[in-house]
């Protein structure tokens, strides 16, 4: 397995384009070298030979096409005055102006990973994973950079552990001292998130779209259930409570509690 | 090409399971567990032969190096999958653009050169094999 710097790689790729940008419009991009054996100056380009008489459409031969180095493009012999004219690309030549991603069969991949959000921490690529992988491998000096920069001192192979060896691996009886538990720790698991989204997802329900989740499912009723189990539960409660309201009526019979017991059956009937 | 990536997968899961549960054994050492250990240690062993000899699968996939640097902060490798697609994409369009905006340069320049120049521009399509200018 080996490793490679995506930089170079990039570098690489962008050398790529740029070599089909200049494949497409190679005359602009790097002009042939100059015909040194016509005595032409290097920035200056030869002229174009002079029209033929008649000035008929026939292409003459140019001058530098014998001249020409071996660099030079072969279809400047018969390209008239066209001299630094090079062959266009072929249209099935792979270029930026088609989607690269769709041509190499990644729209999956793409709309695995660009589609939602990824999460951003290591244990949620390696949930079964013991120990805290979160933390950034200078604390513990575990990082995978620090084993490519030195790597270990390695033997042939690896051998078992014979008898004699083994006595080495004699432990002390009793538990760990706490700051050497690594493996038990183990990255918070936030349960209080899922209970929110569930009551999120509950509460934007628009109330016509209530009627058509089922009663028994609704957290409205199961509370209802609840408080009847604990009157069900205390029976003698009751009867203590209403034996206290009783005395109260008796006393008092415009008590608050007559009025809101009215306000609570009507907004009920509401 | 699966198959190499799900053998040393396996492999290393049974790994690290082995190194769980000899860390469980060693946190609480009894003098009774002593053999669980010394099988565990070898198991071990023989798990990083079974690694060791996954390498000679692998020799040719290559890694960047950029996701060790994702690992090594604590952060999920897919991120850089997802970056690496987004920046290709944008590269990509960019690529594009300037593809485009050379390919209206090239046919607005013709049409001009054969407003100055007919006949040269009509040699010029002549050896290009277009009969009429590009619109």
């Amino acid at each position: 397995m080996k490793v490679i710097n995506a930089r170079h790689r990039d570098s690489a790729g962008a050398e790529g384009t740029m070599e089909n940008f200049t494949a497409l419009f190679g005359a602009q991009a790097d002009p042939p070298p100059p015909p040194t054996a016509l005595g032409f100056g290097a920035g200056k380009p030869p002229p174009p030979p002079p029209p033929p008489p008649g000035g008929g459409p026939g292409p003459a031969p140019p001058p530098t096409a014998a001249s020409a180095p071996s660099g030079a493009d072969k279809s400047a012999a018969g390209c008239g005055p066209f001299y630094l004219m090079r062959e266009l690309p072929g249209s099935t030549e792979l270029t930026g102006s088609t989607n690269l991603i769709t041509h190499y069969n990644l729209e999956h991949a793409y709309n695995k990973f660009c589609g939602k959000k990824v999460k951003e921490k290591l244990s949620n690529f390696l949930p079964d994973l013991p120990g805290m992988i979160d933390l950034p491998g200078s604390h513990d000096n575990s990082s995978l950079r620090s084993l490519i920069e030195k790597p270990p001192i390695l033997g042939g192979s690896f051998n078992p552990i014979t008898g004699t060896m083994l006595a080495g691996f004699r432990l002390h009886t009793g538990p760990l001292p706490e700051q050497c538990r690594l493996m038990h720790i183990q990255p918070p698991k936030k349960k209080n998130k899922q209970k929110h989204k569930q009551s999120r997802t509950q509460d934007p329900v628009p109330p016509g779209d209530r009627l058509l989740i089922s009663p028994t499912e609704t957290p409205s009723d199961s509370d209802h259930k609840k408080k009847k189990k604990k009157k069900e539960e205390d029976p003698e409660r009751k009867r203590k409570k209403k034996e206290k309201k009783k005395k109260k009526n008796r006393h008092s019979p415009d008590h608050p509690g007559v009025g809101s017991s009215q306000a609570s059956s009507s907004s009920s009937l509401r | 090409m699966a198959e190499k990536f799900d053998h040393l997968e396996e492999h290393l899961e049974k790994f690290v399971e082995n190194i769980r549960q000899l860390g469980i054994i060693v946190s609480d050492f009894q003098p009774s567990s002593q053999a669980g250990l010394n099988q565990k240690l070898n198991f071990i062993v023989t798990g990083l032969q079974d690694i060791d000899k996954c390498r000679q699968q692998l020799h040719d996939i290559t890694v960047p190096l950029e996701v060790f640097e994702y690992i090594d902060q604590g952060r999920n490798p897919q991120l850089y999958t997802k970056e690496c697609l987004e920046r290709a994409l944008a590269k990509n369009e960019q690529v594009k653009g300037k593809i485009d905006t050379m390919k209206k340069f090239k046919s607005l320049l013709i049409q001009e050169l054969s407003k100055v120049f007919p006949e040269d521009m009509a040699k010029y399509r002549s050896v290009r094999g277009e009969d009429h200018p590009p619109s």
